[in-house]
C-alpha cells in the first residue's frame, strides 16, 4: 500500500477533480471560415460562366489523349536526356582536369543563366543560322527537316535539364562520405570504377528525392514546347479554344491532366526511393 | 433600392436609350478613360515601334482619333491574340480593335463594327517556284494558329485543290506572324498566309525578301469587337467612326500605311459572309 500523499498545509486538495478539456475554439472558428471560403470558391465555380459539359466532352476527347501523350513521351526523353548530361557534367566538374572542370561549369553557366522558352525558340529557329546540317563527307540535311518540333524540344529541354541536373547530381556525389573514395582506393579501385560501384549507387539514395520533383517540373515545363508547335496537351488544348472559345474549360481539361501525371508520379517517386534505401532503411521514412 | 429611385434609374435608362445622338456609357465617361487590349504582334495594324517601343499602327491611330473625338483616354494593355475575345468578356477591355476578322463563328460572343475590307493571302519566298494559288496544292503552308486563317486555308483547299484532283494543302502552325515568317525562311514551310493588310508592311521590312501569290482567297472585313450588350457604346463609337470616314481623317490613316485601298465606305454591323 502506498501511503496517500500529505497535502500542503493551506492548499486545497485538488486530486479528486477531472481536468477540463481545452476548447480549441479558434481552431473551430478557423477551420469553419476556411470552410466556408473553399465552398464559396467551389460554388462559384460551379455557377460561373463554365460549361461543364465541355469539360467532361474534351477530357477524352482523341486529340487531348494524344497531346498527354506526348508531354509524357517528351518528359520522360528529355528527362533522361537531362540525367545523363547531369552525371557525366557533375562527374566533369569534379574532375582535376582544368579543361574538363571549367567545361562543365562553363555548361551550368549557359544553359541555367538563358530562360527556358527562350532556348527552346533557338533550338526552332536554328536553321536561320545553319540553313543545313550534317558531318562533312559523310551526311548532310536540311536543318528544319532535322530540327523538328520533336528534336527542338526534346533538345531544348532536355540540354536545359542537364544544367540543373547536374548540379542535383553533384550535390549526391558529394554527399558520399570521403572514406567511401579511400576505401575504394585502398583496395585498388580507379576512379572511375569506385564512381561507378561505390559513390553513385550511394548519391541516389540523396539525388531521388530532389529529381522527383525535376522531374515534375519537366512534366509542366514541356507546356513551353507548345510555342514551337510540339503537340503537347497544352497545344492542343489550345488549338480546341482557338477555334471554339471555350477558354477556361479546355484550361480545366488541360490542367486535370497534369494533376492526374503528378498524382501518379507522387506514390512512384516513393517506391523508388525505397528501392534505393535498402541499404539505409532505418533513416528513410 | 427603394421603388422611386428604382423607377427613376428606369426612366433615366429609357431617356438614355431613346436619346439622338449615342453618348458614351457613364461608367467610361465618369473615368474618362476607355480600356483598350490588343495583340501587339500583327504589323501594321498594331505592334511596338522597334527604336521607342510605343504601340503603334492603323488601329492605334484610329482608336486615339475615336478616343479624341470622345473626350477619353486610353489606357491600353497586351494579350495574346487568342486571348482578346476573353479579354472582352471578362471586361479588362471596353472593346476590342486588334486586327480580328469578323466572321460567324465568333459572332457567339460579339458583335463587330467592320471597318476594313481584309482577307487571307498567300505569299512565297520570292524564289519559290509556286505562281499561281493553285500552284500550292500538296505543299506545306504555314499561318498563326490562333486566327481564323488554318479553316480558311482548308476550306480554300478542299474546294480548290482536292475539288480538282489535286493533293491538299498541307497546313503547318505558327504561333504568330513573325514566327511563321521564320518557317517560311527556315524552309519549314513552302508558303504562308497572312491578313492582305499586313503583307505590305512585312516586305517593306524586309524588302525582295516575299512575294505575294494571287489574290487575297476570301474577302471579309476587320471588325471592332463589342460585348453583345454594350450596344450604347457601341452605337457612339459607330456614330464617330462614321464621322470619321465622312470628314476623310479615317481615309488618311488607312493611307499613312498605304492601305487606303482596303477602306471601307461607311462602318457595318457583322457584315462579313464568313
Amino acid at each position: 500500500m502506498r501511503a496517500a500523499p500529505t497535502l500542503a498545509e493551506g492548499f486545497p486538495d485538488i486530486s479528486g477533480m477531472t481536468v477540463a478539456r481545452q476548447v480549441h475554439w479558434q481552431r473551430w472558428l478557423a477551420a469553419a471560415a476556411i470552410l466556408v471560403v473553399l465552398a464559396a470558391i467551389g460554388r462559384a465555380f460551379v455557377n460561373g460562366q463554365i460549361e461543364w459539359t465541355y469539360v467532361s466532352r474534351f477530357l477524352t476527347a482523341k486529340v487531348i489523349l494524344e497531346g498527354i501523350t506526348n508531354t509524357m513521351v517528351m518528359a520522360v526523353l528529355a528527362m533522361a536526356l537531362g540525367i545523363v548530361l547531369g552525371v557525366v557534367v557533375a562527374i566533369m566538374r569534379l574532375s582535376s582536369n582544368p579543361v574538363l572542370a571549367s567545361v562543365a561549369a562553363g555548361y551550368t553557366w549557359l544553359f541555367r543563366g538563358t530562360p527556358l522558352i527562350l532556348q527552346l525558340l533557338l533550338w526552332f529557329n536554328l536553321a536561320l543560322v545553319f540553313p543545313t546540317i550534317g558531318i562533312p563527307g559523310l551526311w548532310s540535311a536540311r536543318a528544319v527537316d532535322v530540327m523538328t518540333p520533336f528534336l527542338s524540344a526534346l533538345l531544348g529541354l532536355g540540354i536545359n535539364q542537364g544544367a540543373y541536373t547536374s548540379e542535383v547530381m553533384r550535390a549526391g556525389i558529394l554527399s558520399v562520405d570521403v572514406g567511401q573514395y579511400e576505401a575504394a582506393q585502398a583496395i585498388g579501385m580507379g576512379r572511375l570504377r569506385a564512381l561507378r560501384r561505390i559513390i553513385l549507387p550511394q548519391a541516389m539514395r540523396v539525388v531521388i528525392p530532389p529529381l522527383g520533383n525535376e522531374f515534375i517540373g519537366m512534366v509542366k515545363a514541356t507546356s513551353l514546347a507548345s510555342v514551337i508547335q510540339y503537340p503537347e496537351v497544352l497545344h492542343n488544348a489550345e488549338n480546341i479554344y482557338y477555334a471554339n472559345s471555350r477558354v477556361i474549360e479546355l484550361l480545366i481539361v488541360a490542367g486535370s491532366w497534369y494533376l492526374l501525371v503528378v498524382s501518379i508520379l507522387t506514390p512512384l517517386q516513393m517506391l523508388l526511393e525505397r528501392r534505393f534505401a535498402r541499404g539505409a532503411l532505418q533513416i528513410t521514412r | 433600392m427603394t421603388h422611386i429611385s428604382f423607377f427613376l434609374g428606369f426612366a433615366a435608362l429609357l431617356a438614355a436609350t431613346t436619346a439622338k445622338a449615342a453618348e458614351l456609357p457613364e461608367s467610361i465617361k465618369q473615368a474618362g478613360v476607355l480600356r483598350l487590349t490588343v495583340n501587339s504582334t500583327y504589323a501594321p495594324m498594331e505592334y511596338r515601334d522597334p527604336t521607342t517601343n510605343q504601340l503603334v499602327g492603323l488601329d492605334i491611330d484610329l482608336a486615339n482619333e475615336l478616343a479624341k473625338r470622345l473626350g477619353v483616354k486610353i489606357v491600353w494593355s497586351e494579350t495574346p491574340f487568342a486571348e482578346l475575345i476573353p479579354s472582352l468578356q471578362t471586361k479588362r477591355a471596353d472593346f476590342i480593335i486588334s486586327g480580328i476578322s469578323d466572321r460567324s463563328s465568333r459572332r457567339e460572343a460579339a458583335d463587330f463594327i467592320d471597318y476594313l475590307a481584309t482577307g487571307p493571302q498567300f505569299f512565297v519566298l520570292t524564289e519559290n517556284a509556286a505562281k499561281a494559288p493553285s500552284d500550292l496544292c500538296g505543299k506545306k503552308v504555314g499561318t498563326t494558329r490562333s486566327t481564323s486563317f488554318p479553316v480558311e486555308i482548308e476550306k480554300w483547299s478542299k474546294q480548290n485543290c482536292e475539288a480538282t484532283g489535286k493533293p491538299a494543302v498541307q497546313y503547318v502552325p505558327g504561333e504568330n506572324s513573325i514566327d511563321v515568317r521564320n518557317q517560311l525562311k527556315q524552309g519549314r514551310i513552302d508558303a504562308a498566309v497572312q491578313g492582305s493588310e499586313t503583307l505590305p508592311y512585312a516586305q517593306g521590312q524586309e524588302a525582295g525578301k516575299y512575294r505575294i501569290v494571287g489574290e487575297p482567297f476570301s474577302t471579309g472585313y476587320q471588325g471592332i469587337m463589342f460585348r453583345k450588350d454594350d450596344t450604347a457604346l457601341r452605337e457612339v463609337v459607330t456614330e464617330h467612326l462614321a464621322a470619321m470616314i465622312a470628314d476623310g481623317s479615317y481615309k488618311a490613316i488607312l493611307d499613312k500605311y498605304g492601305l487606303g485601298a482596303n477602306a471601307v465606305a461607311q462602318p457595318m454591323m457583322n457584315a462579313s459572309t464568313q
